[in-house]
């Protein structure tokens, strides 16, 4: 059973011996929202021009649908929509022919231009020369481009670079409806976890060209768990008290760490020493935000 | 083949929307021009035929010595202009089309634009004639014939100008290397050594290959003509191809 919209194996791509993209597997499950997420420079642009057949690999396949890209990529294009790196414009034509450009020859119905404006905002806007618009506004019409074919899968390059808040707001739940609507699989690559933590179903992070992390954002979440931290009179004797309850916790200082953090196991530890005549100074939990948790996974082996 | 057509279409509608018309009437206009204030008497030509053939002739050289491997330069530089100016290539080639389509109606509108120009040049040589009281008798054949073989004869040049258009990012670097490689069209051309292998003296070569002058590589026989425009021709339009198949977008 093949149910991966996309999935690369062992996809790479070198220049003069470096390489840009190694290794890649990635796994992309039909109606998921996926965040590619990486620093700039990471490779994700490299990886998208690579699911597009802009660029060829130096190493490895890509299957879209289940079909291999090399050998059937007008097939697979027919039914992908994307938006790479920054929008493509024709700056002397209307927001509308730069549509009807496209439209032309994806064979699209006519009336399909106004649907994709209106969907992103841009129907008031239809008639201006594209080169008088801001760099959101080229975004958004880049997005309608992706959109006028009816895609099944869409691969957007960081669609809200250039965004004011609103428009990235919009743009966002534009993207968080797209699964639920149509059915349509996103792929967005982001280099902030933030753009994507509240719509992405899964994740993957790059660094360096290397896939290091690859896993639902609930599972990132649990990886982003924080601890509790217990500030006692005599942490010494608290410490064997919990290790005689079955607690682990780590000693270090006046506080003890404990990585359990539910509010049973809380309540439980803090009775405990409560009835042992413990003074209790400080319960804290320590959270590690995802953010962090994402610079941490990033940051590895970046410093010198 | 439906693939190219499409193309061709969407292609249509982002020239439409520009000024590149004004350039296909610049060297029929001057043509004219040139035609219409051309002093035939003085040139004593013996019958109204032989002021016919002056006249084409005259109006032939200005325009396929400089104008026409100009003009083909320029429409070159042109049909890849707003690709890499917006991004383009980019964007076409994540549509479901085959770069060898893409790459073929590039090439078909510039012969497309080039042919227009013809036809206007055709148009004004008539005028020019007319202009002059010489209205029936004119030899059309001949002049088709000219105007259709000078046609031809830009496109091993149209080929190879995409070629270096769509290698190079840039729209004012081919045009200038192409204005810099048609000035010396007007002493190739009376070479029979290196007329023949110029790509840019080819247009005016074959336009005034049916004139009764004969020095230098006119005298050369039209077939001779015929065989180098195509093979060069195939040449520039495979290399170019090849090129644009293995590009890094």
């Amino acid at each position: 059973m093949n149910e991966w919209i996309i999935e690369t194996k062992g996809l790479s791509k070198r220049y003069k011996g470096r390489y840009a993209v190694s290794n890649l597997n990635l796994k992309i499950a039909k109606g998921d929202i996926y965040g590619f997420l990486g620093p700039n420079g990471a490779g994700k642009t490299t990886t998208i021009r690579m699911l597009l057949g802009l660029i060829k690999p130096s190493n490895g396949s890509v299957h879209i649908f289940g079909k291999a890209l090399n050998k059937e990529r007008l097939s697979i294009l027919r039914r992908v929509g994307s938006l790479v790196e920054y929008p493509s414009y024709y700056g002397h034509l209307s927001a509308t022919d730069n549509l009807e450009a496209i439209r032309r020859i994806i064979e699209a119905p006519k009336a399909r231009i106004a649907e994709v404006l209106s969907i992103v905002g841009l129907s008031k806007e239809a008639r201006r020369p594209v080169k008088g618009f801001s760099l959101g506004m080229k975004q958004r019409l880049g997005i309608a481009s992706a959109l006028l074919g009816n895609p099944e899968l869409l691969l957007l390059d960081e669609p809200t670079n250039g965004l004011d808040p609103s428009g990235i707001l919009e743009i966002r739940e534009l993207i968080k409806q797209m699964p639920k609507q149509h059915g349509i699989t996103v792929l967005i690559s982001s280099h902030l976890l933030s753009e994507v933590e509240l719509t992405a179903g899964t994740v993957g992070i790059i660094r360096q060209g290397e896939l290091v992390f690859q896993d639902t954002i609930a599972n990132l979440h649990q990886q982003a768990q924080g601890s509790m931290s217990l500030v006692v009179s005599d942490p010494e004797q608290a410490h064997i008290t919990l290790r005689q309850h079955g607690i682990e916790a780590v000693h270090r200082g006046n506080t003890l760490l404990l990585e359990q953090t539910s509010d049973h196991t809380v309540a439980r530890i803090v009775r405990t020493l409560v009835e042992r005549k413990h003074d209790i100074y400080r319960v804290e939990e320590k959270r590690k935000t995802l953010e962090e948790l994402f610079l941490q996974i990033v940051g590895e082996g970046t410093q010198l | 083949m439906n693939g190219f057509l499409r193309i061709v279409a969407s292609e249509r509608l982002k020239l439409s929307k520009s000024y590149i018309w004004i350039l296909l009437l610049i060297s029929p206009l001057l043509s004219l021009v040139i035609g219409v204030f051309l002093s035939l008497e003085s040139f004593g030509a013996a019958n109204r035929l032989e002021e016919y053939a002056l006249l084409a002739s005259t109006m032939s050289s200005f325009h396929a010595m400089l104008f026409l491997p100009i003009l083909t330069g320029i429409l070159s530089a042109f049909v890849c202009r707003y690709e890499h100016a917006g991004g383009g290539w980019k964007q076409l080639l994540t549509l479901p089309v085959s770069r060898v389509s893409l790459y073929l109606a590039k090439f078909s509108v510039i012969a497309i634009l080039l042919a227009l120009t013809q036809l206007l040049f055709l148009v004004a040589v008539i005028a020019a004639a007319a202009s002059h009281g010489i209205t029936d008798g004119l030899p059309w054949r001949l002049l088709l014939t000219s105007i259709g073989s000078g046609w031809l004869a830009c496109l091993p040049l149209a080929a190879l100008q995409l070629f270096v258009s769509i290698s190079w990012s840039s729209f004012a670097a081919p045009l200038v290397i192409n204005v810099m490689l048609t000035i010396p069209n007007m002493l190739i051309v009376n070479s029979d050594k290196i007329g023949p292998y110029y790509p840019w003296a080819q247009p005016m070569l074959a336009m005034l290959s049916f004139s009764d002058q004969d020095f230098g590589a006119f005298a050369l026989p039209l077939e001779t003509l015929l065989i180098t425009v195509t093979g060069s021709f195939t040449l520039f339009l495979v290399i170019g191809l090849l090129y644009f198949k293995r590009k890094e977008i």
